[in-house]
């Protein structure tokens, strides 16, 4: 009973960070038609600017603060002077398809070797914010720690923050305008280059949150959040890559689904395990939990 | 056909005579040429022609790799028996993956493909038979004792990886040029045209994902046979994202761009190392000058040339025809 509990809470803790690499990944998509792979890389790097603020002042929050500034400013400027270039040269040919994806793979490695060579691939850490001793309920100790529980709470906090952005501002009106029928959305004096952008940062700001918080449980190197990169994308199909209500359903879905296969089956059939959901919700409902119909798709 | 038999069976010759006259490593460093050129070609055939982007080709070469050394020790076999088990196995894996893979396009195979690249090679850590984190043993064996004692066991590497390697391209080159190369192209340029003439896209794309499969899986046995083993730790998602690197570098969609690709991807590291030595070495530089110098070149080629060098030069001298 207890490791039914414990596998439910351990779950949605991962999940939440899923949930947010996964909105990352959603954002960019629905704005660019481009599924970011370097978005592994931008969270790494301001999760590494993170990491120096939180280990200088031992402060943990303004770490936070300031890997999504970064991660804000990194994503608005791989948006401008990256992606941008990419579509001036308007890709044809066999190439078409794959550009977009293996440029982001490039850019992936690009900040990867850049982060390796000012610090370094030695794991480094960050003091997390709250115990990481568990919770003891009656006379057991579960795994699930106080760190746990905040990095939940930092997760809806920022859902929330954006929730609220996305429906109750001009911006967010804007930003979804835009990513629905850009045309359109220009024709009504929206600034669609700039939203995009915008779009980027929000990304950029929301991954950067992910790579802290991974990070405050975990090792951090240059290839440490590329898992989170793989399960933030198997959430986003699971929600359909459109949706970002579904993107977070989807990312607690697999969460838990993992800490059950973490707990009862194998550790290292975790990673396999993810593969094996995502075939699954392809091959059940290609278009996501929460398609409801082709009619909306523009 | 009898003109490009024969000049396989030269470049052949030519492999043969380079091969006695270079030192070990270089040798050794040719078999690796060898077992990637079959890699992209896998790629080439997958991407270039049918317009799939797969990242998952370690994982290809995993399944090719492991099948090879489990037939190799278990069943005792001679090694031609091994490398025809992973060309078979990872054939029918990715037959298997491929149906799936039909659906989903762009984007969407690119992440699943991914997901199993990342997936895949763990799970040989979960089961014994697999050898976990050291893996298995991979020996073909000495070299023959007629070749000499002189002839080592390096050299005896590159010859059987030549001779695959000229074999698989011999023969990936014939599929391209087939019936099949072309629906995979018409396919690729336009779905709904292609259909429109009669073709089953799904059905052509599942066989493109089982080739590609299948050459992936023989050069991951191949490579076994280089590092002479087979490990979770050899089948890499940077590995992975080497060869999607290397075809990309080589000209997507050009068969005898692979060799070119190839040789980059085993070049890079030693220009690398020159370049870190030269600006005073230190362990960050050498470690990570090589991702820098792929990562600066892959998204250069994609913005400049993206269908590979050679189109440009192509497309050039079109131009000063007309």
């Amino acid at each position: 009973m207890h490791k039914l509990l414990e596998t439910l809470l351990i779950g949605l803790s991962t999940g939440s960070i899923y949930a947010l690499m996964s909105i990352a990944l959603v954002l960019v998509w629905r704005s660019t038609r481009v599924v970011n792979f370097a978005q592994a890389g931008q969270a790494m790097l301001s999760t590494y600017i993170g990491f120096e603020i939180a280990s200088r002042t031992e402060i943990f929050w303004l770490g936070l603060a300031f890997a999504i500034a970064a991660g804000a400013l990194l994503g608005a400027g791989v948006d401008f002077f990256f992606m941008r270039v990419l579509f001036k040269h308007a890709v044809s040919g066999a190439a078409a398809v794959v550009a977009p994806v293996i440029a982001t793979l490039g850019l992936l490695g690009l900040i990867r070797s850049i982060v390796g060579l000012i610090w370094g691939g030695e794991f480094k850490s960050i003091k997390a914010p709250a115990s990481t001793d568990g919770f003891t309920i009656g006379e057991t100790t579960i795994p699930f720690s106080a760190l746990n529980l905040l990095v939940i709470g930092t997760v809806f906090s920022i859902l929330i923050v954006l929730a609220i952005v996305f429906q109750r501002t001009n911006l967010g009106l804007s930003l979804r305008a835009s990513a629905y029928a850009p045309e359109i959305a220009q024709l009504a004096g929206i600034k669609t280059a700039r939203i995009r952008t915008i779009g980027w940062a929000i990304a950029g700001g929301v991954g950067g949150v992910a790579g802290m918080l991974v990070t405050s449980n975990n090792f951090l190197s240059p290839y440490s959040l590329d898992l989170l990169l793989v399960f933030g994308f198997i959430a986003a199909v699971i929600g359909g890559l459109e949706s970002m209500v579904g993107s977070v359903v989807g990312a607690l879905i697999l969460g838990i689904a993992l800490t059950f296969i973490l707990n009862y089956v194998g550790t290292s059939l975790v990673f396999i395990g993810g593969f094996v959901v995502l075939i699954l919700v392809l091959l059940v409902k290609p278009d996501g939990i929460m398609a409801k119909g082709k009619a909306r798709r523009a | 056909m009898r003109k490009k038999i024969a000049f396989f069976i030269f470049l052949g010759w030519i492999l043969l005579l380079i091969g006695d006259r270079v030192d070990e490593l270089r040798v050794y460093q040719g078999a690796q040429i060898a077992m990637y050129t079959i890699a992209l070609a896998s790629i080439v055939l997958l991407t270039g022609y049918s317009g799939q982007v797969s990242l998952g080709n370690g994982a290809m070469m995993a399944v090719g790799g492991y099948s090879a050394a489990l037939t190799l020790n278990n069943l005792g076999s001679p090694v031609w028996v091994a490398f025809l088990m992973a060309i078979v196995a990872s054939a029918l894996f990715g037959a298997f993956l491929g149906t799936a893979a039909a659906r989903l396009s762009g984007p969407y195979l690119a992440g699943t493909t991914l997901a199993l690249a990342v997936g895949l090679p763990e799970i040989a850590n979960q089961f014994n038979f697999l050898g976990g984190v050291p893996g298995l043993l991979f020996d073909v064996g000495f070299p023959p004792e007629r070749l000499g004692e002189e002839f080592t066991q390096y050299k005896w590497f590159f010859w059987i990886a030549s001779f695959i390697a000229l074999l698989a391209l011999f023969i990936t080159s014939n599929i391209l040029q087939s019936r099949y190369g072309r629906t995979w192209r018409a396919i690729r340029s336009s779905p709904l045209a292609a259909e429109l003439s009669g073709i089953n896209s799904s059905r052509m794309k599942i066989l493109a994902f089982t080739i590609s499969s299948a050459l992936a899986g023989l050069a991951g046995a191949v490579m076994a046979m280089t590092i002479s083993l087979v490990a979770p730790g050899a089948y890499t998602l940077t590995l992975s994202f080497a060869l999607v690197t290397g075809a990309v570098l080589a000209g997507v969609s050009s068969l005898p761009g692979v060799v070119f690709g190839a040789l980059i991807l085993v070049a890079i590291p030693e220009v690398a190392d020159v370049v870190a030595t030269r600006f005073g070495g230190g362990e960050n530089l050498n470690n990570y000058l090589p991702t820098l110098i792929v990562s600066v070149l892959l998204i250069l080629s994609v913005i400049f040339t993206p269908n590979g060098p050679g189109e440009k030069l192509r497309r050039h001298h079109h131009k000063k025809k007309i």
